[in-house]
């Protein structure tokens, strides 16, 4: 935010919200390093608590926040890229705090989940929080089935770029120290592509979803614009990943890079194609 | 022949196929009027036969019936969205208030060679529509009145607009920000019949600066130009609405060196006849669309995606969460009645003198089922 920018309701809120994600991210960092290791706190996985309670935490603020906005300005956080990054840093906050919370053996992951969530957090502090337009094709009931399905499908995502990031780290010493505590390559890389298949659940769900939305709205279920032809490739980028490893004998790693690519992908088609050109979904409102 | 069809199923190809569209996708991607669509159907037709060969010969998609499902909706995606193509229509109108739709009101139509809908069944009559802009001129709600026939044959009133679609005989018109004055006007040539014609102005307030046409009346050889200064209410700095029947306008008529402003009612004597300017009013702008297969699509890629759930849901529950343990054999992914049970095979005591069945433990039948696998 620029230093003359108003401090408008839901800013309070929003830095709250991303404070406790902030005090998350450390203590699971510190919760890894062999440095700590020896600690009660740390052998009896109390820091994890602290953890969960902090993304929690921060969940709820951040909600708080999208609420205090939807009050000031009359509608949602469907429109500019601060409303859609601070929905997202709520979504999927809210779905990683709870496979965090059921997956205790996956917990460790946080170090690298989290801090793609500070991307996004210090990306939303930099946005003007100005009122957006509300178009007339937002009402439609179908934007709230294709909204919900993308921010799981992102979530899951992330939890398996997390997953990937481990895979990848533990080629180094370094990396097999932090991730000790988490089951090996294989049970990992399981749960990773996990993920991806629900993923693409959602993602199919999602795409359906938009076609509909974009029929009623505009006339035309696919039109090839830029979110659309972003959002195809993301599926199929998803299809690419999940044949290679059921074609080729992948190693480790490899599938974490192959999912790294996939969430890059899609990370694309939510924060850089609705922007990038005129004839997106924005500019059809 | 099968062993052809093994050949064209193999998952090396699918990552070809694959790779090819995405290239197509990107060429096609923000001008799919003006690439070739071939660039899309080339390869969605080599990963078809791919499909279709895998569904025959693969036993690890035709055994795995969540799988077979979502493949079988692929292919049958692709196939209804190519026949829809085939029988679609696109186009677009610009409807007067007070007159009726017709077919040769159609504008830019594009439609494919099988097309073959009744839209000469089609009837409705345009009426009053309002278009809501917040400060800043950012358009919001369009309500669009119209009269249509319903199945006893009387006229009745819809409102439209935005994503409230008119259907009628599966051709769906939807409202667009395309819209503008309508200047119904009258010639009465020297001693004959007056004639009536509507001269549609450019897109309002988009074109707010140009609202400019001309007419030639028929039977003559005049060409009138026309400029409308419009009084609609507009305001940058507060909400308005857009509605014909807040607002007027002044028609200035030019013909050669003879200009004369025009209100509605005023008439203009110009060579060989006169001009009369009889009403003003405004014209919606609609997208017209028809797609006898989108219904077919929606139900097809929903069947898929259960398929895909299905197919996912028996995976996850055959093997844990986060403990280590071998990655299973495909045997053991298949679904039940290929896979055998333990459970299933009650281990009964023999009796005496009775033979000993071949498998009674489990170990056995685990070896058994090694050895499908
Ligand atoms: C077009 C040609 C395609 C062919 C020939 C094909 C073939 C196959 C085959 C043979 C399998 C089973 C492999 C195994 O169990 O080892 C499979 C699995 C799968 N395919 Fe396809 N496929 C195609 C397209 C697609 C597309 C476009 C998607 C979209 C995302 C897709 C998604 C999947 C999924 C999710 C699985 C299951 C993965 C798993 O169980 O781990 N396929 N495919």
């Amino acid at each position: 935010m620029s230093p003359g920018s108003a401090m408008v309701a839901e800013i309070p809120w929003l830095w709250a919200g991303l404070s406790a994600y902030m005090i998350a991210t450390l203590v699971s960092m510190w919760g890894v390093s062999p440095r700590y290791a020896g600690m009660p706190i740390i052998q009896h996985k109390t820091h994890e608590y602290i953890v969960l309670g902090c993304l929690a935490l921060g969940v709820l603020l951040l909600a708080t926040a999208i609420g205090a906005r939807w009050v000031r300005i009359g509608h949602g956080p469907w429109i500019s890229l601060f409303e859609l990054l601070m929905s997202q840093l709520c979504s999927l906050g809210l779905i990683f705090t709870l496979l965090y919370w059921r997956l205790p053996g996956f917990r460790p992951s946080a170090v690298i989940v989290l801090p793609i969530m500070w991307v996004l957090g210090s990306w939303v502090l930099t946005l003007e929080p100005t009122a957006s337009h509300f178009p007339a094709t937002y009402y439609n009931i179908w934007k709230w089935s294709h909204v919900g399905l993308g921010k799981l499908f992102l979530a899951l995502l992330l939890a398996g770029v997390g997953l990937a990031g481990v895979m990848i780290l533990r080629t180094t010493r370094l990396g097999q120290s932090w991730f000790r505590s988490m089951p090996s390559d294989q049970v990992v890389d399981r749960l990773a592509w996990r993920f991806m298949m629900l993923a693409l659940v959602f993602d199919s769900l999602m795409l359906i979803a938009g076609a509909v939305w974009a029929q009623d709205a505009w006339g035309r279920y696919w039109a090839w614009d830029s979110l659309e032809t972003s959002a195809f490739l993301t599926w199929l980028f998803l299809a690419i990943g999940l044949h290679v490893r059921l074609t080729y004998k992948v190693p480790h790693w490899v599938s974490g890079v192959i999912i790294i690519g996939i969430f890059c992908m899609a990370f694309a088609t939510y924060f850089g194609a609705p922007y990038i050109s005129p004839a997106a979904h924005k500019g059809m409102v | 022949m099968f062993k052809v069809l093994r050949r064209l199923a193999s998952l090396k190809i699918t990552l070809v196929g694959m790779v090819l569209l995405i290239t197509g996708s990107v060429l096609i991607y923000g001008n799919p009027a003006d690439v070739p669509m071939w660039v899309v159907v080339i390869p969605l037709s080599f990963l078809a036969i791919n499909l279709v060969a895998a569904i025959i010969t693969n036993k690890r998609i035709n055994h795995q019936p969540g799988l077979l499902v979502f493949h079988v909706c692929l292919l049958g995606l692709v196939i209804v969205a190519g026949f829809g193509r085939l029988t679609h229509l696109d186009a677009h109108a610009e409807i007067p208030i007070g007159t009726e739709f017709s077919a040769d009101r159609l504008l830019e139509v594009r439609s494919g060679v099988w097309h073959s809908g009744d839209l000469d069944r089609v009837a409705f009559i345009q009426g009053p529509f309002t278009v809501q802009y917040a400060a800043g001129l950012q358009r919001g709600l369009t309500h669009s009145h119209v009269m249509v026939k319903n199945s006893t044959g009387q006229w009745i009133e819809k409102v439209i607009g935005d994503d409230r679609v008119l259907v009628i005989e599966d051709y769906r018109f939807y409202t667009t920000h395309n819209k503008g004055f309508s200047t119904f006007l009258s010639w009465t040539p020297d001693g004959g019949q007056p004639v009536t014609g509507v001269v549609n102005m450019p897109s309002y307030p988009l074109f707010d600066y140009k609202q400019d046409n001309h007419w030639t009346p028929p039977g003559t050889q005049l060409d009138i130009k026309f400029w409308l200064q419009i009084n609609a209410g507009l305001t940058q700095d507060q909400a308005w609405t857009l509605d014909a029947r807040n607002s007027s306008a002044v028609l200035v008529v030019t013909n050669n060196d003879v200009r004369r402003e025009l209100r509605v009612g005023d008439r203009i004597p110009l060579p060989g006849g006169e001009l009369q300017f009889d009403k003003l009013t405004m014209w919606m702008g609609y997208r017209i669309f028809y797609d006898p297969t989108i219904q077919w699509m929606f139900f097809i890629a929903v069947a898929g995606v259960l398929g895909l759930g299905f197919h996912f849901w028996q995976k996850i529950n055959l093997q844990p969460w986060m403990e280590d343990e071998p990655e299973e054999p495909l045997s053991e992914i298949l679904p039940e009645p290929i896979r055998p049970s333990i459970t299933q095979q009650p281990i009964t005591q023999p009796k005496k003198d009775q033979t000993m069945p071949i498998s009674t433990s489990s170990q056995d039948l685990a070896a058994t089922s090694k050895g499908r696998s």
